[in-house]
């Protein structure tokens, strides 16, 4: 019964995460010059949701996520929505495609879905006709996010790990994650 | 039917989670989206967290910056005692004091100079995104702060409210890619409009090549679209690029306000009548303006 309850609440309290996690990043990052090394913590949970998550489960929490990002941005309304999407759908495809047998490539996958996820906003903003000279700012701050991505991913993903082994959610490649491996990454 | 459901339901729901974000686009407004009944229970939970944390990140950096100056007061004054350490302590508080109290005050002539109603307010946080540049304040609907009031700092123009809750607001800054504020050059009175462009810098749009602009123009609000008030500084110019052939100018703008440094700002809730618009019976012919 335990354990039932335990994995009903997962989402919920996935959701929650975000929500502080939010909260977090847009206080913490707020002044000069952190604001530049801003990383996204909605885009490492949607990557999490697309190699760990069901289908529809990772889906409808994408859409969650992607809500809970545009209420702390100006952007237009759907672009988030569309953007998180696509990386959903891109790296659920890829991990059917790639080994992604060590911390390494998920790494690797983050640093690539940083770096889509911008190009893909950019894209979305160009096609609503608001981009003007967008780019080249966007461009400027590509890898030096990328590379905060990559690196706050590392904890997250491990944070994420223990948090799913707490709650009985079986994640799909378990012995990533295995304190006794963790400690040789 | 269930079993066609069964078979075909990666393809459903493959349909469902691409059409669901291209729907919830809006190509005719492309706004941000307002609040839903919803997205209140999702700040009320995030608002408190932002405010603690920047009340405590506030407090550390204070802190450090105190100790800094203790250290290097330390190197010049070798011999001071404990006493003295305290009582320094304590005049640092006071310069803190009297540094906060300066710049209420240089907020207050602000206020006053340009004959304003407004509510001063704290940022709490910044966009979630490093494409946009939101702000979000510590006051909203229940201290009189409404969408679309120009936000000031004694700098310039800051942005405009975008969306509010009871106790928060989201300002869209100049610097917003979505942003426009219509300005008036204090030297030539050429017009344009001012839209974001990066974390530092906005472009002047629709200037036409003969116009007479040159670089470190003063750029004032035009009081066009009655957002804005008139004549409060939005930026200067930093660079004029006219090319050979074309109609308009290449015009950056570097906002008169610091954003990196911005703590707080002036909601205009309204604007004290101009004796231009009071009628002979004494009464503004705008009263939505005259009153806060």
């Amino acid at each position: 019964m335990k354990t039932l309850i335990l994995r009903f609440v997962n989402a919920p309290l996935l959701v929650l995460m975000v929500i502080v996690g939010c909260a977090v990043q847009t206080a913490l990052f707020n002044s000069y010059p952190l604001m530049y090394l801003q990383p996204d913590l909605v885009l490492i949970c949607v990557i999490w949701c697309a190699l760990q998550r069901s289908f529809l489960e990772g889906g409808v929490l994408v859409l969650i996520f992607s809500n809970i990002a545009e209420i702390h941005s100006t952007s237009p309304q759907g672009l988030f929505m569309a953007a998180y999407m696509a990386v959903y759908l891109i790296v659920r495809s890829l991990s059917r495609l790639l080994v992604l047998g060590r911390l390494a490539t998920w790494i690797q996958l983050v640093l690539f879905s940083s770096v889509l996820w911008k190009l893909l906003a950019l894209a979305f903003v160009g096609f609503m006709g608001l981009a003007g000279n967008q780019w080249r700012h966007s461009l400027t701050l590509l890898l030096p996010g990328a590379v905060m991505e990559g690196v706050t991913a590392i904890w997250i993903f491990r944070m994420l790990y223990r948090f799913d082994r707490a709650t009985y959610k079986h994640p799909r490649i378990q012995s990533l994650f295995d304190p006794s491996e963790e400690e040789a990454l | 039917m269930l079993r066609y459901i069964k078979e075909y339901r990666f393809y459903i729901l493959l349909f469902f989670f691409v059409l669901i974000p291209i729907t919830s686009i809006d190509l005719s407004t492309r706004e941000p989206r307002q609040y839903r009944f919803y997205d209140r229970w999702v700040l009320a939970l995030s608002t408190p967290i932002q405010s603690l944390l920047t009340g405590v990140l506030e407090g550390i950096m204070g802190g450090v910056h105190r100790y800094l100056f203790v250290l290097h007061t330390q190197e010049e004054n070798i011999q001071v005692h404990d006493e003295n350490r305290k009582l320094l302590n304590t005049i640092l508080n006071l310069r803190e004091a009297e540094s906060e109290n300066t710049r209420l005050r240089q907020l207050l002539s602000f206020k006053e100079e340009y004959e304003l109603f407004t509510v001063s307010a704290r940022v709490i946080a910044k966009d979630v995104s490093t494409e946009f540049r939101a702000l979000r304040i510590n006051r909203g609907s229940n201290a009189g702060v409404q969408k679309d009031m120009a936000v000031v700092s004694v700098e310039g123009v800051v942005g405009r409210v975008l969306r509010t809750t009871a106790d928060t607001a989201d300002v869209l800054t100049v610097l917003d890619l979505l942003s426009s504020v219509d300005i008036l050059s204090k030297r030539s009175r050429v017009r344009g409009i001012i839209e974001g462009k990066t974390d530092e810098t906005c472009q002047l749009k629709f200037a036409l090549r003969t116009d007479d602009l040159q670089e470190n123009d003063l750029l004032l609000s035009s009081g066009l679209g009655g957002v804005f008030p008139k004549g409060v500084p939005v930026g200067s110019v930093s660079k004029v690029t006219r090319r050979k052939y074309g109609i308009t100018q290449s015009v950056e703008v570097r906002p008169s306000v610091d954003f990196s440094r911005l703590e707080e700002v002036l909601v205009v809730t309204g604007s004290k009548p101009s004796p231009i618009h009071v009628t002979r019976e004494g009464k503004s012919p705008l009263p939505k303006a005259a009153a806060p």
